[in-house]
């Protein structure tokens, strides 16, 4: 009878935990979809193993020079639209934006794959993130 | 509605459960050490209430933190080390005020000594967290 309560504890523990976690991951993926739903950023798929994408004030100045040269004149020279959308507090993941510089999309942004390679990539991506309203 | 409100809710919410979870560690850890003490008792009741309010302290905090970011539940750069911290914390917290609130305030010294391991650790991932929500803080 000694041994009932913690056990009986534990699972209350176990329960009542992952109760409070799955619920909260759930209202934050329904507030990510309603906010998507209003922008024009499609919803992702968080990925939990991503590693943190390394970044530097100079590596952020080497994108800079790197947008300037390719991305400003759609994008614009601040980076808050032209032909191109606005790319500040983007809500997408790094390796979304790295995979739009080097795949483009159809008809609307072209691939990037030839004039910059993955140093180029990574550069110009801690730039973008660098960008906060 | 204004913005920046859930940021603000986020800034007033989140260091209650923080606080309490560190001064409930300390509490029980001293209480433990002082067992046969008369305050060894009453330092163990503090360490069970404050554990108790910093688990319920949790749920504001997180559901102001999720509102806003718009239900960013990972992100990216400090956000996302903040995160790595948050979510076990969260989920360690709300299981150790659960059962320390079925347990009552009578627990065998073994499972009492491996809780207070778990608080610790819980306690030390609540920290951390909060070093990464100052340097986004700071970052801004």
């Amino acid at each position: 009878m000694k041994l009932a309560r913690p056990i009986i504890s534990l699972g209350a523990a176990a329960v009542v935990s992952g109760a409070a976690l799955g619920f909260a991951l759930a209202f934050g993926d329904r507030l990510r979809h309603e906010a998507a739903r209003t922008s024009h950023q499609q919803p992702e798929t968080d990925h939990w193993l991503e590693p943190v994408t390394p970044t530097s004030p100079a590596l952020v100045v080497q994108g800079r020079r790197l947008f300037l040269g390719s991305c400003a004149h759609c994008h614009g020279a601040d980076a808050t639209g032209d032909e191109g959308p606005d790319l500040h507090d983007l809500q997408v993941s790094d390796r979304y934006i790295a995979h739009m510089i080097k795949f483009g999309e159809a008809h609307e942004m072209p691939s990037f794959a030839k004039k910059h390679g993955p140093p180029d990539i990574t550069a110009l991506t801690a730039y973008v993130r660098s960008l906060e309203n | 509605m204004e913005s920046t409100i859930w940021a603000k809710a986020h800034g007033a919410t989140t260091h209650f459960p923080l606080a309490l979870a560190v001064c409930s560690v300390a509490c029980d850890a001293a209480g433990f050490a002082l067992a046969r003490k008369p305050v060894g008792h009453e330092l163990r009741a503090a360490g069970y209430w404050t554990m108790i309010f910093g688990a319920m302290g949790t749920v504001p905090a997180v559901l102001s933190g999720l509102l806003m970011t718009q239900g960013t539940v990972m992100g990216h750069d400090a956000l996302r080390l903040h995160h790595l911290f948050v979510w076990p914390a969260f989920a360690l917290l709300v299981a150790l005020g659960t059962w320390r609130l079925v347990q009552g305030r009578q627990a065998p010294p073994r499972a009492l000594a491996a809780y207070l391991v778990l608080a610790g650790v819980a306690a030390g991932l609540m920290t951390a967290a909060a070093y990464w929500g100052g340097e986004m803080m700071i970052a801004r």
